[in-house]
């Protein structure tokens, strides 16, 4: 393959990424119902280590497709900013499932609920504790990406690199903190339907929690390496969309579940 | 035309037949809280006018018209065994 081409696209090399990827979907799939049914989780480990080791590696390989082979033309990145666009916009509504649950159960409780909300014997969350700090805390932490946004923009190394950092530390107290909430919860995913909606709605967004934040580890490290420059950080303006994005699912999830679901 | 005698000799003796009325608390076509909101009710009336105040019947009448069988012992048992989700 030769950068020399009469075009503005990107034309990929084999990969086994793609083919190994699915493999290793299709093993943590059946590895999870395996864990399910006979609590053994050898299957689920092997798939998981596949996918985690392919997303590393195909990553990988596209950031050295960017960065270093000079691959991601301009009507590239556009095509990667659309997907990222399109991709969010998938999440959005993967959301917008678990608050119509949510909305569903809680708007008009039934009977077996006692007829209100929280339901009968379900002792909440204070909004006002833990879950206002991690408000104030993903705030904070929009406010850090974006510092760490405009120092890239200005080629300033150093404060991009502090923003970025700040951002990560915020993200790690975040999830941290709803770890410590969860294991002091006064109920389970099985204390009726405010427990299943509490916590998958939470808990999904948790794991976006977790996956931004590995999100801006990769940015943070890429930094470190010098790959970012005033006109060449597409993968952080991915990272800090995402981030953004789990920023605003967290106040909705504030302001509906834990203020005024309690 | 049998005779006049015939004719009163059939005649059923008057049942009051009585339902619950519309409750616009309630306007749908599933009655559900209409008869959970009455068995409620009547408990908590009981509970504060004590166990022979009469007027603590029109709720019974209520959930008896509306909720099924089923239902009401399923609360009985709960309400004796301290675990009934409404407030009573």
């Amino acid at each position: 393959m030769t950068n020399h081409m009469n075009h503005t696209f990107h034309m990929v090399n084999q990969s086994p990424w793609p083919l190994i990827g699915a493999m290793g979907a299709m093993i943590t799939l059946t590895g999870t119902i395996k864990w399910f049914h006979q609590y053994e989780q050898t299957l689920m480990s092997i798939g998981m280590i596949t996918m985690i080791m392919t997303t590393i590696q195909w990553w990988r390989d596209i950031t050295r497709e960017g960065t270093y082979q000079g691959l991601h033309t301009s009507k590239v990145t556009k095509g990667l900013r659309w997907g990222m666009i399109l991709f969010i916009t998938s999440e959005v509504f993967f959301f917008v499932s678990f608050f119509w649950a949510f909305f569903h159960s809680s708007l008009s409780p039934t009977n077996e609920l006692g007829s209100m909300w929280p339901p009968t014997g379900i002792q909440v969350f204070n909004p006002l504790q833990i879950p206002l700090l991690n408000t104030a805390i993903l705030l904070s932490s929009g406010v850090t990406i974006t510092w760490a946004h405009h120092s890239i923009l200005e080629n300033n190394y150093n404060q991009g690199l502090q923003g970025l950092f700040m951002t990560v530390i915020l993200g790690l107290y975040f999830t941290a903190l709803q770890a410590y909430e969860y294991m002091e919860s006064p109920f389970t995913i099985a204390d009726s339907v405010y427990g299943a909606t509490f916590f998958v709605a939470t808990g999904f967004h948790g794991l976006h929690v977790i996956i931004g934040t590995t999100f801006l580890i990769t940015c943070l490290m890429r930094h470190l390496t010098l790959h970012f420059s005033s006109n060449h950080h597409m993968g952080f303006e991915a990272a800090a969309w995402y981030w953004h994005f789990v920023d605003v699912v967290w106040l909705f999830l504030y302001i509906s579940i834990y203020w005024w679901g309690s | 035309m049998p005779s006049l005698a015939v004719m009163a000799s059939k005649k059923e003796v008057p049942q009051e037949l009585s339902t619950a009325p519309f409750d616009p608390r309630f306007p749908n076509q599933n009655q559900t809280r209409y008869c959970w909101q009455s068995y409620v009710d009547y408990h908590r009336c009981r509970k504060l006018k004590g166990e022979d105040y009469a007027p603590c019947d029109y709720f019974r009448k209520c959930y008896e018209s509306l909720c099924p069988f089923a239902w009401v012992e399923k609360w009985d048992t709960q309400r004796e065994e301290n675990r009934f989700p409404g407030k009573i």
